[in-house]
């Protein structure tokens, strides 16, 4: 009997191979949420998931290398422009998941539909010593001489976008005043942070929220604030590949992530779910405000930008 | 003097050739080619040259250049002040606790540099670990040129201090005691005889120093980056850190990293290639007669202390008291200090666990492999007459100081061409690739200045004797090349199992390295985790090498 099952079971299994095919995913992290989206979704479908993570640069540059023969079938990043530039050079499948019907429209396109969203925000350590920040230009103030950390615009993509939106919104007068005011650039992401909350630092200008808060919750000193005058926000496009072999097993996948189990498994990294009707564990995209940003524009002059931010910030 | 090459010199030449251009010369061609042509990953060779201009125009390149001599020359520098007194004291006098000391200093080399400068960073930073022990902070230090030079050294001192040691061991024992029976002073023995003859252990050993700071990445990238001090391999990562990426702009920093290493690479051997330190001759050396210390005793081994102190001590310590705390801003207080992060890895052990054994199984073939290819290139270029010699030496300086990054693009350019049948891309060989490339240089050099001191009479002996050209290979020289040969491919496998800059971008789908793993935690904030991960990794990859050295002594002693 149990022999017959063994044999039924690998014959099912022989049977249903094909239509098995493993999904490669590269992308950016946080490996935790890749790891659960994984997970779930071999466990409803059964297809496997081959995984590849790293930063957006990386992921990215593997992409173009492996562009005359591509790997990956669906490719998740932390900047939304990766995405826009992708489709112009028409390397993406179209596709509008079933489930994409709670995500608004600003999260997507035919091509690239947001995983989740994270923005920019002040990370402030509470026991520094300095009055709360409400809104960027507090940082510039003598409260917060030498006190303040930035991500490099260079290394960062959402630092470049927070300060491309700065300046298109308000001029450079307030970057120029942080930079007197002796703030650092410190880096990418969690170089920025780490300072803050052992209290080598009060505040950083243009932290990733999700980060901070997933620090906050495990007990560090640091809380996030997201200024009174706005903020930008960092879309993280999923995408299918073209040239993916697996399309069908690639849309199931995208499927799974806009699902509520996968949508709650973004939201347990802190992140803003795409879908409006999962709830966030933080405050929400209705929630926050947004800096006016010009996507076309801010990367069309991003050369000069990094230029002009570098002269401000050289020591 | 070298011997006539036989049809089985050629043979051997042949197959090293061969070898070097699989591992190396066609992952460098497709640098060379990502360099000239932006589109070459979509196998295009449309706009040749384009990014030249904009890259010279924009005067990055000149200061990264002179960033990173400055960086490569005065870590040289630092070194060599600190391991050349150390060395000789080790080597030449009567020194307490010997063994410990080559302990302690044998530990900076598995403490990986960006760990090593992230605990730096959260001990001397304000508020950090010595502020709160002493109530004082040296971030005007740490986060200067001198200061990145210092952690710098710290890290490389040990390559100089252990081959000079050795090396002043074996001249120290023979040759001095003839000046002194000529009758000079124990210094004046040491600065005339015993230092000149020391040589090549001194030059490869900084040349490798040089390598090693111009290539490093983490140390720069965290402690330069807030002074706007760019080195070449921040602007290579910078450029395909994030979103828009440069590949081309990456390649062509990387071909100018390359050439400063070709050149100190070149330089070293016309500084060498024409005179003889033949020192081993194949007696068995009497063991030197190491002074007393006498009244010196306490002021050495404060030195000695304190250096251990600064190399070892500082870092570990902080690794540790990281990956004990419950949170970074809870400070060093006892109720924040447990052992969560460490039970985290083993709640994780599945991942950590596999990332171990990746790693360390990789490194341990990267070592292996290294080490036969690296002695083979090395009795190849300095002992035949083959034809092949020109191509081999080349093959075998273009990896110093390749950036990983780079390399790593090299790797997937070639491999993973639509053309080939098969391929190690998008498996662990392909680390494998990247590994043995990145660390050829360590074996080569070790041997090579192995292979100069010992004399050409040993194997024109076995050659008369009627040994064939691999048996003298076999039973000649590599017992004497066995100690440096070891050394070296201990240092590649230490390194190996460490390596993150190549690993995240060939990483094949699904698995993670030590390096990676610890990365990955970093990255995500959780800076306590990826420490206790360290901390593990710097324990096992001690205890390892440990082990067989222990067990190449006894084994020594036995013969």
């Amino acid at each position: 009997m149990r022999l017959s099952l063994t044999t039924l079971a690998t014959a099912a299994a022989m049977a249903a191979a094909p239509a098995f095919a493993d999904v490669t995913v590269y992308t950016a992290g946080p490996a935790k949420l890749i790891d659960t989206l994984a997970k779930g979704f071999t466990a409803k479908t059964g297809i496997k998931v081959d995984v590849y993570q790293a930063t957006t640069g990386k992921v990215m540059a593997r992409l173009q290398a492996e562009a005359a023969h591509p790997v990956a079938d669906v490719v998740i990043s932390a900047s939304w422009d990766s995405a826009t530039a992708m489709t112009n050079q028409g390397l993406l499948l179209p596709y509008t998941s079933p489930n994409s019907a709670h995500v608004p429209d600003f999260l997507k396109s035919d091509t690239a539909v947001a995983e989740g969203v994270s923005a920019l925000a002040i990370a402030w350590n509470p026991n520094s010593e300095t009055p709360e920040p409400k809104d960027w230009s507090d940082l510039t103030k003598p409260a917060f001489k030498d006190k303040v950390t930035m991500p490099d615009p260079a290394q960062s993509g959402s630092a470049f976008e927070l300060v491309a939106a700065l300046e298109a919104a308000q001029g450079d007068q307030s970057l120029k005043d942080l930079a007197s005011n002796g703030a650092i650039v410190a880096g990418a992401n969690a170089q920025a942070l780490n300072p803050v909350l052992q209290g080598a630092k009060a505040a950083v200008f243009g932290a990733v929220d999700y980060i901070s808060l997933a620090a906050a919750a495990k007990g560090e000193a640091v809380k996030v604030i997201f200024p009174a005058s706005g903020t930008v926000i960092a879309p993280r496009p999923a995408m299918i590949l073209k040239s993916s072999s697996h399309p069908e097993e690639a849309k199931k996948f995208i499927d799974y992530m806009l699902s509520e189990l996968g949508q709650e498994a973004v939201a347990a990294t802190y992140l803003m779910p795409a879908r409006t009707d999962v709830a966030a564990k933080r405050p929400g995209i209705a929630e926050l405000k947004r800096l006016p940003f010009d996507t076309e524009k801010a990367y069309g002059s991003r050369k000069e930008t990094l230029a002009g931010f570098a002269k401000m910030f050289a020591k | 003097m070298r011997l006539r090459g036989g049809t089985e010199q050629a043979v051997l030449a042949a197959l090293t050739a061969l070898a070097l251009a699989i591992f190396v010369g066609l992952p460098f061609v497709f640098i060379l080619l990502q360099a000239i042509f932006p589109r070459i990953g979509a196998g295009s060779f449309k706009d040749p040259f384009a990014h030249f201009a904009g890259l010279v125009s924009a005067g990055d390149l000149p200061i990264e250049t002179a960033n990173s001599l400055l960086l490569g020359v005065g870590t040289v520098a630092l070194s060599a002040v600190l391991a050349i007194p150390l060395a000789a004291l080790r080597a030449l006098t009567r020194l307490p606790g010997a063994v410990l000391w080559d302990l302690l200093f044998l530990l900076p080399f598995m403490v990986p540099p960006y760990i090593a400068s992230l605990g730096w960073i959260l001990t001397l930073q304000p508020a950090g670990y010595m502020q709160q022990l002493c109530g004082v902070n040296l971030a005007w230090f740490l986060f200067s040129v001198p200061g990145i030079v210092f952690v710098l050294t710290m890290n490389t001192f040990p390559v100089v201090y252990f081959a000079l040691s050795r090396s002043f061991t074996a001249i120290g024992g023979r040759y001095a005691e003839v000046s002194r029976v000529a009758g000079a002073t124990p210094l004046r023995a040491f600065i005339r005889v015993t230092l000149p003859l020391s040589w090549p252990s001194l030059a490869a050993s900084l040349l490798l120093v040089f390598a090693m700071a111009i290539e490093e990445y983490g140390t720069p990238a965290v402690l330069g980056t807030r002074i706007g001090f760019r080195v070449l391999v921040t602007g290579i990562d910078g450029s395909i850190s994030d979103w828009p990426v440069d590949l081309p702009k990456a390649a062509l920093l990387s071909l100018v990293l390359v050439g400063l290493a070709t050149l100190a690479f070149f330089l070293q051997r016309r500084l060498l290639v024409r005179r003889g330190y033949e020192t081993a001759t194949g007696r068995a050396a009497a063991a030197p007669p190491r002074a007393p210390l006498g009244r010196w005793r306490w002021p050495v081994l404060a030195g000695f202390a304190i250096v251990a102190f600064l190399a070892s001590g500082v870092p570990l310590l902080a690794i540790l008291a990281t990956a004990l705390s419950r949170t970074i801003s809870g400070g060093l207080v006892p109720a924040n200090l447990g052992l969560q992060n460490f039970r985290a890895i083993v709640a994780n052990s599945s991942g950590a666990f596999s990332a171990l054994v990746t790693s360390l199984g990789l490194a341990l073939i990267t070592a292996l492999s290294a080490g036969l290819l690296g002695t083979l290139t090395a009795y190849v270029a300095s002992r035949t007459n083959a034809r092949l010699r020109g191509f081999i030496e080349l093959m075998a300086a273009l990896p110093n100081a390749a950036p990983g990054v780079v390399v790593a693009l090299g790797l997937i350019l070639l491999w993973n061409q639509p053309a080939l049948p098969v391929t190690p891309y998008n498996t662990l060989a392909i680390l494998l690739l990247a590994y043995v490339f990145l660390l050829l240089p360590q074996p080569v050099r070790f041997t090579t200045a192995a292979l100069h001191q010992i004399g050409p009479s040993l194997e024109a002996a076995a050659r008369v004797s009627g040994a064939s050209a691999v048996r003298t290979l076999g039973r000649v020289l590599l017992p004497l090349l066995l100690p440096n040969l070891l050394a070296a491919m201990l240092l590649s496998f230490v390194v190996a199992s460490r390596e993150l800059v190549a690993s995240l971008l060939v990483l094949p789908v699904g698995r993670q390295t030590i390096g990676t793993f610890i990365w990955s935690q970093f990255d995500q904030g959780s800076v306590g985790l990826g420490m206790a991960m360290a901390f593990v990794t710097i324990v096992v990859t001690t205890l390892l090498p440990l082990t067989v050295l222990i067990v190449a002594r006894r084994a020594e002693a036995a013969l």
